[in-house]
């Protein structure tokens, strides 16, 4: 175990430097320069971009620019070029906001999966079976900020209530509680919308699952038995189609970071997801490296939780 | 079984409890009921954060918006987009003029002259002893005083850069031993007196002024760069308008500190010092110094002419208190931060910024929201609203539903709901047309755009208008020229010109363009084709990138189109000259100085002129233009610029956008009569369109006012 923890840990630490080399080179290489550097603005004189460069040490070999940057980024140093703020703090609360929005969101596809496909399977080919089906093809095929828009605009259309951004504004001071709740309001929306797909994906994965594990010996011998049917398929059936999801648990994490880019930018939602892409947009390199950065870190972090998981969940497995 | 009921339990009970909230959220309607204080709030919306909350650091639209609330500048544009005073009660602008003695010139009636004999000639000019032309009458009026400054020496040494590689530099000593010069003082700038004194001492009395003679410079450096010193430091004339501020005595900023002259001079010093990286930079290269005459006077002097400069002090004022170098090198320090390299970039007051303006600045969460509060001590009187919300919402779908949902208050209407929110009985509508337009530039320096007949023709086979009707939903108007259509320098007597397929088919065969037998325009065997690109990501100029290449196709003309992601379309196209035509478009400021985009000198690699447009004309009326201070001889002279580049045609203006937004009804126009009386009023654009010119008097009441008919 200890071994296979130390072995996995330096494949990764290797695995990271190479992310980090390339994320760099696609992000400098890339047409374009910063939003400070604009070529079109009349105001802006060549000595002035040329003095823009120099701060950012653009002007400097690539190998140069890459050692400047992940020197400051191990360091805390690292700014933003747009607002000259530390990076790291502005990641810190952007990631706050997103948390909420990803606890919810897991939550609703965590719990709401499970029922819906679990029913699938033990009414296979039945009505509810295929009309299940039938939505789950349709959540995944309908791109997402068009169901975006159409939810937005019927919930404000028919209950004229605020659904944008984390708060209503201009509520003034509310006491607590309502604060709270109109805080859950704001996030019922795009947490609902960030789970459709989810919902939709993983419903389908249960439901395979189960019917996979409801054909097998074992499950067969269970009902023989005289075991009541509930508890063959919530005892004997889903304790074993439960494995594969505790491993795909550890594969969540990345979304933490990336957030979702669409949701957060329908909604104005100040997560990271929309951070990073407006950053990509100004060309905003130390925000863009750094978020990817991160989020090289959780997908790794992700399948080291994933391959452990594994091995303590199912002790047939020895890595 | 508990397993099971547990799996349908579970989401049943989140989903009720994401619900149930809804309860709490109040509607439009129940807004206002329930706090009342939201009538004191305005909320707008933007697309995107802003930057830098600093006049001299941000160069972006949002920051500038609010800026523009927590900052006050020495001046601003009335209702007729001309300046009135806002910090300076007032203004005056002059000139000092000089020119050196150039004792080798023959004058005319004299011969050679020394210096106390030219102070007499032209002293005894002075008014109208001889029969003058009008011009010369008028220059020589206008000068006030007339002193002779004697001969001097003077030493300067520059530091110089060494070949292009940065760091190493050379010193260099300039010894001058200048001759007598004259100064005379104008009582108002005038661009010509040089011209008009010639007409006395002689016509290359000035231009014979050689100015080597008086100047070594050590160690040698080559001709070229020599003679750019010596007309550095000893130009034969020199303009140097100069613009005298007279500030309002009792401003404050939000801090409670004192405004005075030492905050202008302060705030041009943080534009010009290199550590600042300030856009505005050039701005006010020109600026020779800043002067603090007394607390409340400010002076200001320009190397040269340049009329542009009084709009510049439009920009917000820093307070010095807070940015010196004393405050900022502490900041450093506590911040742990290398002071050497610390500069206001750095500062935390980009976040929490002071100004003098209406509004004081509270809080900004990023990509949140912006909170500003009333200044009660505003000097004009606090604004009616106590608070002013920026929320960013960056897509304009959610800005809609927000503004029905009641939490933002105004909405920028896009082009085809136009017609449906304008005549919605719940909402005031305003609209006018943008300052900017787009265009179709053709790169005059390949055939077959070298010839105007053809760059006319291909303008005349585009019918404009229905672009306008079918792409922009109406929402545009035509224009024929660079200058922005609200204000005087536009000349509206010129005509767009006319949709004519037939007629530009007679122009290009002018210009030796004929159909060949399979219905391609032809010259010289070689069929008339060229590619027409512009940036991709923007709707509407793909759109016209088809109606254009449809309607040159049944010309006869080859059109290939292609669209380009924008860093490619500027740095490997535009930049780098490598195009046969394209769509863009401008924005532009109110001052008509169109030197970067029209001048010939701007026409290299890299250069705003990307066109390549010369013309000898416009230079000169580009370069008066940007000399002339007077409104209404400037206003001339853009006419003819713009009869010129409407003649030319190195583009095809296209149209001015107009924009149209949509405001809760509720909102009204406070006002208090002579008597204390309350009264509401409608809110009313100004003649330029702004409807937000008096917003510091709007308010919001808890039910839409009825207005009688007059208003």
């Amino acid at each position: 175990m200890l071994s296979f923890i130390a072995r996995n840990s330096i494949q990764k630490v290797i695995t990271l430097f190479f992310v980090s080399v390339i994320s760099f080179l696609v992000i400098y290489l890339a047409p374009g320069e910063p939003s400070q550097v604009d070529p079109l603005n009349p105001k802006f004189t060549p000595e002035m971009v040329e003095r823009f460069r120099q701060q950012f040490h653009l002007d400097q070999p690539l190998y140069v620019q890459y050692a400047f940057f992940y020197g400051d980024l191990f360091t805390g140093k690292t700014v933003s070029w747009k607002d000259n703020q530390p990076v790291l703090k502005k990641v810190w609360e952007r990631f706050k906001n997103s948390l909420w929005l990803f606890v919810v969101g897991t939550l609703l596809t965590w719990t709401l999966s499970f029922p819906i496909g679990i029913r699938s399977a033990i009414f296979r080919g039945g009505m509810y079976d295929r009309s299940a089906t039938f939505f789950s093809y349709l959540l995944i095929s309908i791109p997402g900020f068009f169901f975006a828009y159409v939810l937005i605009i019927l919930v404000v259309t028919t209950l004229h209530v605020p659904v944008i951004d984390m708060e209503t504004f201009g509520l003034g001071d509310p006491p607590w509680y309502r604060w709270i709740m109109d805080r859950v309001w704001h996030l019922l929306l795009p947490s609902l919308l960030g789970a459709t797909g989810g919902i939709a994906v993983l419903s389908r994965y249960v439901r395979s699952q189960m019917m996979e594990v409801e054909s097998q010996d074992y499950v067969r011998t269970a009902r023989a038995k005289g075991v009541p049917e509930e508890q063959v398929h919530y005892k004997h059936a889903l304790r074993n189609a439960l494995l594969p999801f505790v491993t795909m648990f550890g594969l969540i994490l990345p979304g933490l970071i990336g957030g979702s880019v669409i949701i957060e930018s329908i909604f104005a939602w100040p997560g990271m997801g929309r951070m990073a892409y407006e950053a990509i947009l100004a060309r905003d390199y130390p925000i863009v490296l750094t978020v990817n950065f991160i989020s090289a870190v959780l997908v790794l972090i992700g399948t080291f939780i994933s391959d452990v998981l594994y091995m303590v969940v199912d002790p047939r497995i020895r890595l | 079984m508990t397993i099971r009921k547990i799996l349908i339990l579970v989401p049943i009970f989140i989903i009720v409890f994401l619900l149930q909230s809804y309860f709490w959220v109040p509607t439009y309607e129940q807004q206002s009921r329930g706090n009342p204080g939201r009538l004191n709030e305005y909320i707008t919306a933007s697309i995107g954060d802003a930057s830098l909350l600093n006049p001299i650091l941000s160069a972006d639209s949002a920051s500038s918006e609010i800026n523009h609330l927590v900052y006050e500048g020495l001046i601003d544009y009335n209702e007729d987009l001309r300046f009135r005073g806002r910090l300076a009660r007032s203004w005056k602008i002059y000139e000092e003029a000089f020119f050196y003695v150039n004792e080798q010139a023959s004058i005319p009636s004299i011969g050679r002259a020394g210096a106390e004999e030219i102070v007499e000639l032209l002293r005894k000019a002075n008014p109208g002893t001889r029969p003058f032309d009008p011009q010369m009458k008028a220059s020589l009026e206008n000068i006030e005083e007339i002193t002779l400054l004697p001969a001097r020496e003077f030493v300067i040494t520059r530091q110089e850069k060494e070949g292009t590689g940065s760091g190493q530099t050379k010193e260099i000593t300039i010894r001058v031993n200048a001759p007598a010069r004259i100064r005379l003082v104008l009582k108002e700038v005038d661009q010509f007196l040089f011209q008009s004194l010639s007409k006395i001492l002689g016509e290359d009395y000035f231009s014979t002024f050689k100015g080597e003679k008086y100047v070594r410079i050590t160690p040698e450096v080559e001709p070229s760069r020599k003679m750019q010193y010596i007309q550095e430091v000893l130009p034969s004339t020199e303009h140097n308008p100069i613009i005298v501020f007279q500030l309002r005595p009792d401003v404050t900023f939000h801090d409670g500190h004192p405004f005075d002259a030492h905050d202008v001079k302060f705030t041009y010093d943080a534009i010009m010092n290199p550590k600042n990286l300030s856009p505005r930079l050039s701005d006010y290269e020109p600026v020779k110094e800043v002067t603090v005459v007394d607390p409340h006077t400010v002076r200001i002097v320009y190397k040269r002419l340049y009329s542009p400069a009084l709009g510049t002090w439009v920009m917000g004022m820093l307070p010095e208190h807070l940015l010196n170098e004393e405050v900022l090198q502490k900041e450093a320090i506590q911040s742990g931060k290398d002071p050497e390299k610390f500069s206001m970039r750095q500062s935390r007051f980009n976040r929490h910024p002071i100004g003098c303006g209406p509004f004081v600045f509270k809080e900004w969460k990023s990509d949140q929201y912006i909170l500003l509060d009333r200044y009660a001590q505003y000097w004009e009187g606090p604004p009616h609203y106590s608070r002013y919300f920026y929320r960013i919402i960056p897509d304009p779908l959610t800005q809609e539903m927000e503004f029905y949902a009641g939490t933002v208050d105004a909405y920028a209407v896009r082009p085809h709901q136009v017609e449906r929110l304008k005549e919605d009985p719940t909402y005031q509508s305003f609209s006018g047309l943008s300052f900017g337009y787009s265009y179709i530039g053709y790169n005059m320096r390949r055939e077959p755009f070298n010839d105007p007949r053809v760059r006319r023709a291909l303008g005349m086979a585009m019918d404009v208008d229905q672009i306008i009707q079918y792409v922009l939903f109406g929402q545009g108007e035509r224009i024929t020229g660079p200058f922005v259509q609200q204000t005087d320098y536009y000349n509206k007597h010129i005509k767009p010109l006319p949709y004519d397929p037939q007629g530009a088919l007679k122009l290009l065969e002018e210009a030796g363009w004929r159909r060949n037998q399979e219905g391609w325009l032809e010259k010289n065997g070689k069929r008339f084709q060229f590619t027409l690109i512009t940036n991709s990501g923007n709707e509407l100029r793909k759109a016209i990138l088809t109606v254009a290449q449809d309607a040159w196709k049944q010309m006869g003309i080859d059109v290939r189109t292609d669209l380009l992601e924008w860093a490619v379309f500027i740095q490997e196209r535009v930049n780098k000259l490598d195009f046969d035509a394209l769509i863009l478009g401008w924005s532009m400021g109110i001052e008509p100085d169109l030197y970067q985009l029209w001048h010939s000198s701007q026409t290299h690699p890299y250069q705003l002129n990307f066109v390549g447009f010369k013309n000898e004309a416009a230079d000169d009326l580009i370069i008066k233009i940007r000399q002339e201070y007077d409104h209404e001889q400037q206003v001339a002279y853009c006419h003819q610029l713009h009869e010129i580049i409407a003649k030319e045609q190195p583009y095809t203006f296209l149209y001015v956008g107009k924009w149209t937004a949509v405001l809760d009804k509720r909102i009204v126009v406070k006002e208090t009569d002579t008597e204390g009386k309350v009264i509401y009023k409608k809110i009313t654009p100004t003649k330029t369109g702004n409807y937000m010119f008096y917003f510091n008097r709007w308010i919001k009441l808890p039910e839409a006012p009825v207005f009688s008919p007059e208003g």
